[in-house]
């Protein structure tokens, strides 16, 4: 059964991926009439000569037909070479994996940092609810969504950067000083929206009659909130959860052109402005492949995590 | 239960009150130590692979025969000087005396040869600047044999593509180490997002001012800008307008600030048919603009108000050109008025026979100035009673549209002369495209005298000569309303009080040099 499961989340995972693949080839290759040029040029509007032109347009295969043009990657691509990228002079390939490192810690201290804020404050709102420390910790969470990623970044640099000293504000290379501005700007929108979550999930978890009859049976708060409530809450959140690192994974890229982070959003923004369409269109396919990764891991999760799925599972065996 | 929660709250704010207290500021770098913030699109040191050479003369590793001074003229660099035989097809360059390479080996004419043979190995990029029939060394003496005379060849060796290195050196990988050359500094480690670099033992133009020098890629211009605010740097490069009032305060920080080698004009297309085919209707839009304005204003004076099409940068006759088309609304009014443009429905728009004076403006928004000028041009245009109809498009379709013609007005942003010749330029948007010879000139232009003076030119190797012509041809496009030429944008950095002796340069290439050194000394 598992095996046939997973041949499903295969078969449809290469179905996805390749329609992906298509829209993004014709997405980047459309409108692109004089694309030889702005490769040799860049960010820079500059003139170049006609042999030039001509000659980037014979290497990277512009002449072709559409069709012949994306075979010729599709039949790369599932070989694990993904193009080279004109503006590094590197495949495409390892391009993205110099950008993992910094993605990777970006997003694991950043979903860290949620977590503990979040978590804390989505239980206190839910256990207060409609009183003070719930009417508070909302309206914070309304700004806290409301406000834009750049903004924010800036600000913080500002001030722990500039104002009070702690953190540097050239974040150049990876260190544990560096990672946590630009970690606790996204943690910070993050925790905003995964705090009203908790504290949805946790209330509905609280009205339960498990509840009621856990605390007739004298079980301690705490036990009743880490053993029963919150494994039930949790449930929902691991969806949620799932899209989160599927996006993290991508690149955060305003965060990361703030902080100079040198992710894969930052990378995938200057594949742009260099008009480097070989490295975007292996980025996206990337990032595409991530969600549809994180996607199958969070399905197949429910199974282990949700004992009555498990369950299910048995007659069909 | 309150408890827990409080508990759990408290654990909380402490964990990340500390994450926030661990971190450390690593501020005051120590004073043999230069700290400078750039943007860098370069993954690799190898000069000859995409524009990387670049990144390796900023950073001041490498250095070319000839250096672009103030005004784009090729200035004596590893060669002293040089000179061309009478028949302009053999240029001798005397190379400098006295210069090693980083490693210690003395620059000669033969290395000088081989770096640049493997330039056009290497390169595709080369050929398109100049080809040679052979390069010769004797001593110090550098010869080099052209098949079609190449007058700018000075300035196309200043271009970073040629700069000199040590091609005996084998065992090392120029990508992440950089190639041995004869700049100030020497590479410890390379990578797009920071490079360290150390004092060149041997560097030929006495003791390099800093023995370690750090450069950080900051792409964000507020970030950069903040970073030399805080001290982690102790120079930026191009900061953006808005925050150049940060550093106002002359007592901390210096601002050096030139127009760069950029002009941003719209082109009129004045094929027949088209409304600004007339050159009474084109004379009139701009003498409508007010271009002093929208620099000073508009643009914050980021820009300096345009005039001839080539930037005062170069020195190609920017003062002495004569602009027939200045601003004056009033002389606008009656121009359109002469040419039988008139509003006879009070709507303020003027017709002709029926047709309403409507005109098409192309613009792209990826350079934020370009809908500022194109709105500008819009409100101005209005007031005497044109009516100009915008139009966004993708940067992408922008070439396509200009050579098909598709537009009465297109906007650019374009880089002029970066061998110090705007003659590519020149040729690019106004020689006639005869026989689909030049298809970039979609507009229509098109002036005899124009296209003699672009043919003398190509064969043109006297530098006084040359300048004569282009600003013959300038005057040209002056006179026939060719274009509106808006502005040039200014191109700045900006460094502390620490240090002294920054400069920036119209050619973008000359960033870190062995002239900064620590204030004082």
């Amino acid at each position: 059964m598992r095996l046939r499961l997973l041949g499903k989340y295969v078969i449809q995972t290469v179905i996805t991926l390749t329609g992906i693949s298509f829209i993004m080839f014709a997405i980047t290759m459309l409108g692109t009439e004089d694309l030889a040029r702005q490769i040799i040029t860049g960010a820079e509007d500059a003139v170049v000569s006609q042999e030039q032109i001509d000659a980037v347009t014979r290497e990277l295969g512009l002449d072709q037909p559409f069709f012949v043009q994306f075979g010729h990657w599709m039949l790369n691509a599932v070989q694990g070479n993904l193009g080279f990228s004109y503006m590094a002079r590197k495949p495409v390939v390892d391009k993205i994996l110099e950008s993992l490192p910094a993605t990777l810690s970006l997003a694991a201290l950043s979903l860290f940092l949620m977590t503990l804020l979040s978590l804390p404050l989505g239980i206190l709102s839910a256990y207060h609810r409609n009183r003070l420390p719930d009417f508070l910790i909302r309206g914070v969470t309304f700004f806290g969504i409301s406000i834009p990623g750049f903004w924010l970044g800036l600000m913080l640099l500002w001030f722990f950067g500039l104002k009070l000293g702690l953190f540097p504000i050239v974040s150049s290379t990876i260190r544990w000083d560096t990672v946590f501005l630009p970690a606790l700007t996204l943690a910070i929108s993050m925790t905003a929206k995964y705090t009203r979550q908790v504290r949805s999930a946790v209330l509905e978890e609280l009205g339960q009659d498990y509840v009621m009859g856990a605390r007739a049976r004298g079980m301690s708060e705490l036990r009743i909130l880490l053993r029963e409530v919150l494994p039930n809450a949790l449930l929902p959140l691991v969806t949620l959860y799932g899209l989160s690192i599927g996006s993290l994974l991508g690149g955060a890229a305003v965060v990361e052109i703030v902080f100079g982070w040198q992710g894969l959003g930052l990378l995938a923004v200057k594949a742009i402005e260099y008009r480097d369409i070989r490295l975007l269109q292996g980025i996206v396919v990337w990032i595409a492949g991530m969600y549809m990764l994180i996607n199958m891991l969070v399905d197949l999760s429910y199974a282990l995590l949700d004992p009555r799925l498990r369950r299910k599972e048995v007659p069909h065996e | 239960m309150n408890t827990t929660v409080k508990l759990m709250i408290s654990a909380a704010l402490t964990g990340a009150a500390l994450l926030g207290l661990s971190g450390c500021g690593g501020k005051g770098a120590p004073s043999d130590t230069l700290r400078v913030g750039v943007t860098n699109f370069a993954d690799s040191l190898e000069p000859t692979d995409n524009y990387f050479g670049w990144v390796v003369v900023r950073y001041g590793i490498g250095e070319c025969l000839t250096r672009f001074d103030e005004q784009m003229k090729p200035q004596p660099f590893l060669a002293e000087s040089w000179r061309v035989s009478d028949d302009g097809l053999t240029w001798t360059f005397r190379i400098r005396d006295g210069v090693a390479f980083s490693n210690g080996r003395p620059l000669t004419a033969e290395a000088a040869k081989a770096s640049i043979e493997r330039v056009f190995e290497k390169s595709d990029r080369a050929t398109t600047y100049f080809t040679y029939d052979s390069i010769e060394a004797n001593g110090q003496d550098l010869t080099i044999r052209t098949a079609m005379p190449v007058p700018g060849l000075p300035g196309i060796l200043a271009d970073p593509l040629f700069l000199i290195i040590d091609t005996s050196v084998t065992d090392r990988d120029y990508r992440k180490d950089g190639p041995v050359a004869t700049g100030p500094y020497v590479v410890k480690s390379f990578s797009r997002s920071h490079a360290s670099l150390e004092a060149n033992p041997h560097y030929w133009g006495g003791e390099v001012p800093f023995r370690h020098l750090e450069i950080p890629s900051i792409d964000d211009p507020n970030t950069r800008a903040l970073s030399l605010q805080s001290g982690e740097t102790d120079l930026i490069v191009n900061v953006s307008p808005g925050d150049l009032p940060l550093f106002e305060d002359k007592g901390k920080y210096t601002i050096s600030e030139i127009s760069s080698l950029r002009s941003v004009l719209a082109r009129f297309n004045v094929a027949p048919g088209h409304i600004l085919s007339d050159q009474r209707v084109r004379d009139a839009l701009i003498s409508a603009c007010d271009r002093r304005t929208y620099a000073d204003v508009l643009l914050k004076g980021t820009f300096i108000p345009g005039g001839p099409a080539v930037p005062p940068s170069l020195d190609y006759g920017f003062n002495e050109l004569k602009d027939p088309n200045a601003y004056d609304p009033e002389r606008a009014a009656r121009l359109l008025e002469e040419a039988g443009w008139k509003d006879t429905d009070g709507d303020g728009i003027r017709e002709k026979d029926g047709q309403k004076l409507e005109l098409n403006y192309v613009y792209y928004s990826s350079r934020a100035e370009l809908p500022l000028f194109a709105e500008a041009t819009q409100a101005d245009a209005r007031k005497v009673g044109i009516d100009i109809k915008l139009q966004s498009v993708d940067y992408n379709v922008l070439d396509g549209m200009s050579k098909r013609g598709e537009y009465d007005l297109i906007i650019s942003n374009i880089l002029t002369a970066n061998t110090g010749d705007p003659e590519v330029y020149l040729n690019w948007y106004w020689k006639t495209n005869a026989d689909g010879r030049n298809p970039q000139n979609g507009s229509g232009y098109s002036n005899a005298e124009y296209d003699a003076l672009s043919d003398a030119l190509a064969v043109e190797f006297d530098p006084a000569r040359r300048r004569d012509l282009i600003i013959r041809m300038q005057q040209i496009l002056l006179d026939d309303g060719a274009a509106i030429i808006y502005g040039y944008p200014k191109t700045n950095m900006v460094f502390s009080s620490r240090i002294e002796g920054a400069r920036i340069l119209p050619a973008d290439y000359y960033w870190i040099t062995k002239d900064i050194r620590p204030a004082g000394l």
